[in-house]
């Protein structure tokens, strides 16, 4: 399969950006357990998630019919979003499996940092390619203008007080900014290095913002559906809904049970049961429908454009 | 992306059974009372025919969520 082969070649080149680090093999293993993601642990990763690193491979491929140069945008992405993960398990602290349970937040802060610093490391591995020094240039303002955003989000989210109650304006706003951000960077940057006009990079740029909200609300529906959410009395977009839409009685239920100041485990059948009733999971289904909506306009749009869609059609299946 | 139509019909669907019935029966007759962009009627409309009104768990709403579910990263 495509898929898997692309996938060996971007493990290959990630294997060469750590290879400096072999001689001390403890630190080597440390930063390499860092870019296992947890779902991969058990070896049952399904192609469909094995996409996700290849996006901004398979935008330069759709643009340019090749695939080669865009491996270093593939590794450099990986290596960012791995350093945001192990941050945010730090900041967080709510992952018994994250490297700053296993070692101490000092040791993972060390790896992320590395990570950061790998990952830009990377981008001049472009000169290989004879990639023009402008346009590397350009791709490092990109990720880095991207990943800005990430934070600033991650700081609003951050800032919020503990059961604050938000609106959905408010909340789309920052999963766009710690989110959907990223994915937009992936297809941003894949777009430029393919070097076409403009407005093909603004239409491939809009459908990773776009991916990346439907991918953010699958992620909300998930974390009701398994409970996760409820249980860490994480407010995401099904909560919001209810609280604006439902009557006073499912209101007050919805506000005790997400109120960090109470020392009761919420009911997760009785929340989950609410929610499913009021069609706030109806809603957030709906939500993440149009932005897949909005993302398959933009694919319409990139294949008037010239580009080759039919792979990334498979995102949004 | 913002849209209180969109609010307003789901809202309007789970709290009054008679909207609810018309919706199944005729979903367009009742989309037509909302100003909604054309995506969110597509998207209605889809997320309709794929799962009817979501009220409960189900496999096919687990299945309609999964390929967009992560990012995951390929072990080195």
């Amino acid at each position: 399969m495509w898929q898997e082969r692309l996938l060996r070649l971007l493990r290959d080149e990630i294997e060469a950006i750590l290879a400096p680090l072999s001689e001390i093999a403890g630190f080597s293993d440390l930063i390499k357990q860092s870019l296992i993601h947890s779902g991969q642990e058990s070896g049952s990763v399904s192609i469909k998630h094995e996409l996700w690193p290849l996006l901004p491979l398979i935008v330069y491929e759709a643009i340019s019919g090749q695939y080669k140069r865009a491996l270093t945008i593939a590794a450099t992405l990986q290596l960012m979003k791995n350093a945001a993960e192990v941050l945010d398990d730090i900041e967080d602290a709510d992952s018994s499996t994250s490297l700053s349970t296993k070692y101490g937040s000092a040791i993972a802060t060390n790896a992320a940092t590395t990570l950061i610093i790998l990952a830009e490391k990377t981008i001049a591995r472009l000169k290989k390619y004879r990639v023009k020094d402008q346009t590397i240039i350009r791709i490092m303002d990109t990720i880095n203008s991207f990943y800005t955003t990430t934070c600033i989000g991650q700081h609003l989210d951050l800032s919020l007080a503990p059961g604050e109650e938000i609106s959905e304006d408010k909340y789309l706003k920052i999963t766009y900014m710690k989110s959907a951000s990223t994915a937009e960077c992936a297809c941003c940057v894949g777009a430029l290095l393919a070097n076409p006009e403009q407005k093909l990079i603004k239409i491939f740029s809009t459908f990773g913002c776009n991916l990346g909200m439907a991918s953010q609300l699958a992620n909300d529906i998930q974390g009701v559906l398994q409970g996760s959410d409820i249980i860490k009395r994480k407010i995401t977009l099904p909560v919001i809904f209810a609280l604006n839409q439902a009557d006073s009685h499912r209101r007050n239920t919805l506000k005790l049970a997400f109120d960090d100041s109470t020392e009761t485990m919420p009911d997760t059948t009785q929340i989950k049961d609410l929610l499913f009733h009021t069609g706030a999971i109806n809603y957030t289904t709906v939500k993440m429908e149009s932005y897949k909506q909005l993302a398959q306009d933009n694919l319409a749009d990139a294949k008037r454009g010239g580009a080759k869609i039919e792979r990334l059609k498979l995102f949004l299946k | 992306m913002k849209s209180k139509a969109l609010q307003e019909l789901v809202k309007q669907i789970f709290s009054d059974t008679k909207t609810k019935a018309q919706f199944t029966s005729d979903p367009d007759s009742i989309l037509s009372q909302f100003i909604l962009t054309e995506q969110e009627k597509r998207a209605v409309l889809t997320t309709h025919a794929k799962l009817g009104l979501i009220t409960s768990d189900s496999q096919q709403l687990e299945a309609a969520i999964n390929p967009t579910y992560t990012w995951h990263s390929p072990t080195p």
